[in-house]
């Protein structure tokens, strides 16, 4: 256990101290000395952004679970944290047990942006534990990852000593198992990689070797162990009613960002659009049931004391019994005052109905994701809604008295023209039209509609993976074209920072020469790099100088579809084949429908999908 | 019904804000099905307030809460909510109002034990030498710094009539003081604040950051009648 008196001392200074404290209900406090594996895990970001990940509550009741093994927290410190513990010299430790990090067995990241990859390392330097995975001896805890950017574990394969690809739920098991017979058999660190390795889904970096062109592409990625798979097939959980769902969250004592259920519906979606890489890395769309649903509900009710339950996916309105399961979770809570809200939609207009049914108790704020501007991009994206869908439901909406809207855009992708930038500000105004253009009497509140543009990013496994980004000078002319033309009180621009955009999108493609530029931007103070107040572009740029690494090689340059990616070792069980289709597709601006209306060969073997819908 | 209970709030929970206490407790009463009323109006919301909020940082072995519900028998409602709060905040004690007045109306004085380390080591004698020449002073003044309007407006206040007494407890490896100091909405003197002054007047070296403070005591006040509000 660390110091505590040092501990009580840095936290009469801090804000928000409940960051640092545990103890929250729900937690769970094992005795470290009695457990067989200890296992720390991190989402390298603030305690208030990581507590809000669905993930890490399943991982964390998952583990916790099974009575050999334990599982506690850890954070990145936030930046007046990290200065006292740094002048105190106190160890980065675990919210449990208040144990030093460096004493668990594992130390586990969850990956969800490439912009908290420099938290990492500042994670394991407070916690005294080699940057570098070659540094690393026998005592020091296994640094291990996974999560949707594990999909491309090349730019940081020098800090990772293994990735696990896909779904965790049953695989870390298997892993912590291993380990705990390897550690009554006292091991060494080598021979459990060894064993590790052969573990499907997990990728262990040292045991592979990357060879590169002249070009700098990549040539051969060689296995250099006789055991160890030369592609790594992502986990899959086939049922999700049969799988470990946790019954229990822990419950924060200060606000976060999601304060209240999260009820998982559903994994994968059907939509295909091909910018959306957890449209596809998370294939093929399984539900869980109904009556499962309602009865994890219930317990995760009963076990916060919440009042309101978010259901969650990448797309909720698609599933397929949404209204009956609403109509249940409705009548089982209503007594109770337990609201129900749905934080992604689409633009359909059988949610006016849905939406009904959840103004009973609560109303909730609107977004809307069209993505592009124009018919012809979203085609080129298939996103698969046409304005007359936005037209509709916007129009029911109104009626049904909401009156702020926010709509989603991207700037920047592929095929974009300036005609298709101002369709951003032609499709708010419309929206904008169709409230005035109802009888007053059918309006209700004052209209606001806000309209924000991302800049768009290719990522590894999307049909657009070979495409190269625009220029951060193009992301600004199109983005100051937009709020320019934009002249309405009622209609609000908004846009994000291309600089970060764009060293996302060197990251997100990156290979294995990344991790270095990765340490030297770390090692010149950049960390909080999500967070745009403690972005330090300049300091990115003065690494890739001093490390002679050309960002644009990464972030802007268009690939050939026969080049090596470096995340091609990596089977999402989605083919490469058909990813390569439906990029030739997009540029002829044909879409691909929903593939519940009929199998469109990505490529699944085994789908459970085929032939369920009709 | 309105049901006035006493309840501490220890250790590490000592971290948690007054707003975040408030959530705490509403998830409690959900939690142990507590029929609490709700007010009316678009966004409802549980009927309970609590007795001069404690700052971040201060432990507490009284707090006060009113909670406006359905009769249910004080034990029953005391037994429950403590199986659901943490170990850390527990409710002691618990009895219905006869008659309406709320606490933060009533609630006059705080009395603190506050713990802390000098730059040299004193005697019983002269640590109360210390005090009580200070608090002969005419007027311990501190400056509070207020944002309004984005600017900060400074404004010197004389907290010495917000001081009731100090009394020195003991004098072993740290030094415990009680004070008994204004509290709630007519005058309040944070014991964070007092020992500023104390240390600043004194020049006696005192690291604030390392100084424990635990409510020991609220205090209704009426007339020249101090009482407790249970």
């Amino acid at each position: 256990m660390i110091n505590t008196k040092i501990l009580d001392k840095i936290l009469n200074k801090v804000e928000k101290p409940a960051r640092y404290i545990g103890m929250e209900q729900n937690s769970i406090k094992k005795d470290l000395d009695k457990v067989k594996v200890k296992f720390a895990f991190s989402f390298p970001d603030v305690y208030d952004v990581g507590m809000s990940h669905l993930g890490l509550h399943i991982i964390y009741n998952l583990i916790n679970n099974e009575e050999d093994f334990a599982c506690e927290r850890v954070f990145a410190p936030w930046l007046d944290m990290e200065e006292e513990m740094r002048k105190e010299k106190l160890p980065l430790f675990t919210l449990e047990s208040k144990e030093e990090v460096k004493n668990f067995d594992f130390l586990g990241f969850t990956l969800q942006y490439e912009m908290s990859y420099t938290n990492i390392l500042n994670i394991l330097d407070l916690a005294n534990i080699p940057l570098l995975s070659k540094d690393r001896k026998d005592e020091d805890p296994f640094v291990i990852a996974g999560g949707p950017c594990a999909y491309n574990p090349e730019p940081i394969a020098d800090f990772i000593d293994f990735f696990v690809i896909g779904e965790g739920e049953e695989v870390i098991l298997e892993i912590l198992n291993l380990y705990k017979d390897h550690k009554e058999a006292k091991g060494s660190r080598d021979e459990f990689l060894e064993k590790v390795a052969t573990i499907d889904g997990v990728y262990v970096p040292k045991f592979y070797d990357v060879v590169y062109n002249d070009d700098n592409t990549i040539k051969e990625m060689i296995p250099l162990h006789p055991n160890v798979p030369k592609v790594i097939k992502k986990r899959m959980i086939r049922d999700l009613d049969s799988m470990f769902s946790p019954e229990k969250m822990i419950v924060p004592f200060i606000e976060t960002v999601h304060d209240r259920v999260v009820l998982e519906i559903f994994r994968g979606c059907t939509h295909g659009c091909r910018f959306c890489q957890a449209g596809m890395i998370y294939r093929p769309i399984r539900e869980k049931s109904i009556d499962r649903l309602v009865e994890l509900a219930e317990k995760l009710i009963e076990s916060t004391g919440y009042e309101n339950i978010s259901l969650s996916s990448l797309s909720s309105c698609d599933y397929s019994q949404l209204y009956l399961l609403i109509s249940e979770l409705m009548k089982k809570f209503e007594e109770k005052k337990v609201g129900v809200s749905l934080p992604s939609l689409r633009l359909d207009t059988f949610i006016i109905d849905v939406l009904k049914e959840i103004e009973k108790v609560r109303k909730t704020g609107l977004t809307f994701a069209p993505e592009a501007g124009s018919q012809r991009l979203r085609d080129v994206i298939n996103k698969g809604v046409t304005e007359e869908d936005l037209i509709n439901t916007v129009t029911k909406v109104f009626k049904e008295g909401w009156s702020t809207i926010k709509l989603y855009f991207m700037i920047g992708l592929p095929t974009e023209t300036d005609e298709d930038v101002l369709g951003i500000k032609e499709l708010s105004y419309k929206v904008k039209d169709i409230f005035f253009s109802l009888p007053k009497e059918e309006r209700q509140g004052n209209l606001k509609v806000t309209a924000s543009a991302s800049c768009f990013v290719p990522k590894p496994f999307t049909p657009f993976q070979w495409v190269g980004q625009d220029s951060i000078d193009e992301f600004y002319r199109k983005a100051r074209l937009l709020k320019d033309s934009i002249k309405d009180k009622k209609v609000t621009f908004n846009y994000h920072d291309p600089k970060l955009s764009y060293l996302e999108a060197v990251i997100a493609r990156g290979d294995r020469r990344v991790s270095k530029l990765i340490l030297r931007a770390w090692e010149k103070g950049c960390k909080y790099d999500g967070w745009s107040e403690h972005f330090k572009y300049d300091k990115w740029i003065e690494a890739m100088e001093e490390l002679d690494i050309d960002g644009d090689f990464y972030a802007l340059r268009t690939r050939e579809l026969d080049e090596i990616l470096p995340w091609d070792f990596i089977d999402p069980l989605v083919s490469k084949n058909y990813l390569i289709r439906e990029y030739k597709k997009s540029l002829e601006e044909q879409t691909t429908r929903d593939c519940r209306e009929g199998c469109r060969g990505c490529g699944i073997v085994d789908c459970i999908m085929r032939g369920e819908y009709k | 019904m309105i049901l006035r209970i006493k309840f501490n709030k220890k250790n590490y929970l000592r971290y948690i804000s007054h707003l975040d206490l408030m959530r705490l407790f509403q998830r409690s009463f959900n939690k142990a099905n507590i029929p609490i009323k709700y007010s009316e109006g678009f966004n409802p919301h549980p009927k309970f307030s609590i007795g001069a909020p404690l700052s971040l940082g201060i432990e507490s072995n009284e707090e006060y809460m009113d909670i406006d519900l359905e009769y249910m028998a004080v034990d029953e409602f005391i037994e429950r909510m403590n199986g659901v709060l943490p170990k850390d905040i527990q409710i002691i004690s618990g009895k219905y109002l006869e008659r309406e007045e709320s606490l933060n109306s009533i609630i006059a004085w705080g009395e603190y034990e506050i713990q802390f380390q000098m730059n040299t080591k004193r005697d019983m004698e002269e640590v109360n030498e210390i005090v009580n020449n200070w608090l002969q002073k005419e007027e311990i003044t501190i400056t509070k710094v207020r944002k309004k309007k984005g600017q900060k407006i400074e404004k010197a206040i004389n907290i010495k009539p917000f001081i009731k007494h100090i009394i020195v407890k003991g004098v072993g490896d740290n030094i415990t003081i009680n004070a008994l100091l204004r509290t709630g909405s007519n005058g309040n003197l944070n014991p964070v604040d007092l020992m500023f002054a104390l240390n600043r007047d004194n020049g006696l070296s005192i690291d604030l950051d390392e100084v424990r403070i635990k409510r020991i005591g609220l205090y209704a006040e009426k007339g020249d009648q101090i009482y407790k509000p249970l």
